[in-house]
């Protein structure tokens, strides 16, 4: 397993988001006429990946658990309007209202997580219940406490520097952010005793808890760093543009999950990697934003998205059945959910 | 391969009121009552008069003709999110043939409700074939359909809208509004009602998806034709996607590429309030009907109200999540009574 030969890499959870990442640029500039230099040399596609990566990696690591998180649809604004009304509206130290929005991605986690792991509804159908409360929560309070549905917000220069700077005129900050934390995940995913406990939940949860796994601890947190995660992003962009983003939350939920899945996760839970996430994301980044790039036409680039999903998942679909297949232990695919 | 019999007797017909707790929709029923009573007190006389009615009714046409096949899918355990692109892309295709190049309707209608089946059968092949989540194939579905629609429709028309004129029968049949308020729409609803209900609680059929949902390989081996019937229930969902685009585009004289989005969420959200279980196996057709009444009295009252109208998507949400842990409790009560004990 360990020599690098082909088998061998088209049987890591990674290698299918490694062929759509090559595969899309190269249709870009076999079709598109894409310069090379242009694409690479551009902002707009890795500040989108940015964005999108810092919530599909929390939620990645949900899907590998087995469940599935869409509040964060909702949980983008909130975070944005959280700290705009805080700090912003009712002029309140930064601090509080960093601590606030965290505080609010926390709660809402929690109860994603609680409600599913005490009850037997699937996790879609509880985080799109908190999906549209929380549309309804955010909207309605920024009606109610600022008397209208933008708020200004003037952050501090630290503030600035650390959450919503632009680097080099239009990196953003948050790249860096992204790009630390999915070394963090990295290494808790593949290297320590908690990114095996979240394997096995995915694999077979009830054999995992059987085996000491705090399964219900752990799915209980994951939900808490998604939902907070999606806070933090909507608290960056508030900062960086000086304003509360109210829409846009609801592109995210299917945006996060065609990444991740194109990122090699499968669904079902239990197979996929932190490098596929990211290639995930940036592939999807690229096909959205690279097409402006292209001679393209860009209102072709949602059907881009949804022949690439379709491909990858099967092309994903038959590795890890290579990828089972020649494991020592031969594994019968369960067929518990759909 | 086709004969056979199938055991799941529908045995909590006979009326007591232990049973009737048990019922998928007895939840919903009481949801709905709770909601309606709420705006009764709280928008007043307007609300009870046909304005108020209406106001909702509309709504709830095109929702629920959406959501009863959903529902169906749902119970044999299976999702569509594809029909939010599908609407949109049959109100063009209508506007488009039948209004920009001056067609036929006929023409139009049966080539959006072709349109319609063939990404039905699309959608029900490839979960089969590939035996991913219904979830992931109907998204990849969803953006392909709106990529399509878009670059086709700017394409053909040169713009991202068409307008159409509906003929004095199609104007009658899909775009009136009776009484100058009610959509013809909801009679089409009552329709597809007494449709869905027949399929799901009186043939044969209905026993399959009901099996189907609650044990997939079971359901196979007792000789249920399950790949055939689960095409079928892709191919209704979408149709019926295609027959709201159509209708809408009849009843607005125009159809736009954005759109229909919304009706991904909340046309779940009505089925998972009417008392179906997402896993498979449970819920009612009545119970969908009651869960989309309850969506769309939320979703169209709180304008009656001096309440903030997005307070209304609060309530939903809160209903949503009643319904489900609710469902989730009478669901267990509903299978200890059983004899067969399921885990």
């Amino acid at each position: 397993m360990k020599t690098l030969n082909f088998t061998s890499f088209i049987q890591k959870p990674a290698a299918g988001s490694v062929i759509s990442f090559v595969a899309v640029i190269v249709f870009y500039v076999i079709f598109g006429g894409v310069e090379l230099s242009n694409l690479f040399g551009a902002a707009s596609w890795v500040n989108f990946a940015a964005n999108l990566g810092l919530i599909a990696l929390p939620v990645g690591l949900l899907m590998i658990a087995g469940e599935l998180d869409i509040s964060i649809g909702a949980m983008i604004p909130a975070g944005s309007m959280t700290i705009a009304v805080t700090s912003g509206h009712y002029g309140l130290p930064i601090e509080v209202g960093i601590f606030a929005t965290l505080a609010v991605g926390v709660i809402v986690g929690l109860i994603n997580g609680i409600l599913t792991v005490r009850t037997s509804v699937p996790s879609l159908i509880v985080t799109l219940g908190t999906l549209v409360a929380m549309q309804g929560i955010v909207l309605s309070a920024s009606v109610l406490l600022t008397g209208n549905a933008s708020v200004s917000l003037a952050a501090p220069d630290w503030a600035k520097a650390t959450f919503g700077q632009l680097l080099g005129g239009s990196y953003q900050i948050i790249i860096v952010w992204w790009l630390a934390l999915s070394l963090l995940y990295y290494v808790v995913m593949h290297h320590t005793r908690i990114g095996n406990w979240i394997f096995a939940m995915g694999g077979d949860k009830e054999s995992a808890r059987n085996a000491g796994i705090p399964t219900q601890g752990l799915t209980i947190w994951l939900f808490v760093l998604s939902s907070t995660s999606a806070a933090f992003v909507g608290m960056c962009g508030a900062i960086l543009f000086n304003s509360a983003q109210v829409s846009g939350g609801m592109l995210y939920i299917f945006n996060t999950i065609v990444a991740i899945v194109v990122g090699g996760v499968i669904l079902t839970g239990g197979f996929g990697s932190v490098l596929g996430i990211c290639l995930g994301t940036l592939t999807f980044a690229v096909v959205s934003q690279g097409i402006y790039f292209t001679d393209i036409d860009r209102n072709w680039s949602s059907l881009i998205i949804g022949v690439m999903l379709l491909v990858a998942v099967m092309m994903n679909n038959l590795f890890r059945k290579m990828a089972l297949m020649s494991a020592p232990k031969l594994k019968l695919t369960s067929e518990d959910k759909s | 391969m086709s004969t056979q019999s199938c055991s799941t007797e529908n045995s909590s017909l006979l009326p007591s009121f232990g049973r009737l707790v048990r019922r998928p929709e007895a939840g919903s029923f009481i949801g709905m009552l709770a909601v309606f009573l709420f705006f009764v007190f709280a928008a007043g006389e307007i609300f009870v008069s046909p304005a108020g009615f209406s106001s909702w009714l509309n709504i709830a046409a095109e929702i629920g003709i959406v959501a009863l096949p959903i529902g169906l899918l749902m119970i044999a355990g299976e999702l569509d999110l594809s029909i939010g692109a599908v609407i949109p892309a049959s109100s063009l295709m209508v506007a488009t043939i039948s209004g920009h190049f001056g067609l036929p309707e006929g023409v139009g209608i049966i080539a959006a409700l072709s349109m319609g089946l063939l990404i039905g059968f699309i959608n029900g092949w490839l979960v089969l074939k590939t035996e991913l989540p219904s979830l992931i194939v109907t998204i990849g579905m969803m953006f392909s359909v709106m990529g399509l629609t878009l670059g086709l429709s700017v394409l053909i028309t040169g713009s991202t809208s068409a307008s159409i004129t509906p003929s004095e029968l199609s104007q009658f049949l899909l775009g009136q509004f009776i009484g100058g308020m009610f959509q013809v729409t909801i009679l089409w609803w009552f329709a597809a009602i007494i449709v869905f209900g027949y399929i799901l609680h009186v043939s044969r059929i209905g026993n399959w998806i009901f099996a189907l949902g609650g044990d997939r390989v079971s359901a196979r081996n007792a000789g249920i034709p399950t790949e055939k019937l689960t095409i079928s229930l892709f191919m209704m969902s979408s149709l019926a996607a295609s027959f709201v685009g159509i209708s809408q585009a009849m009843v607005y004289q125009s159809a736009q590429v954005a759109g229909g989005q919304a009706f991904i969420f909340n046309s779940i959200m009505c089925v998972v309030i009417g008392g179906v279980v997402l896993t498979g196996g449970f819920g009612s057709v009545i119970g969908v009907v009651f869960g989309t009444i309850t969506f769309a009295i939320v979703n169209q009252g709180i304008y009656f109200t001096d309440l903030d109208p997005n307070m209304g998507s609060i309530i939903i949400g809160a209903l949503l999540l009643i319904a489900v842990v609710s469902n989730d409790t009478f669901r267990k009560m509903a299978l200890n009574y059983s004899n067969k004990k399921k885990s």
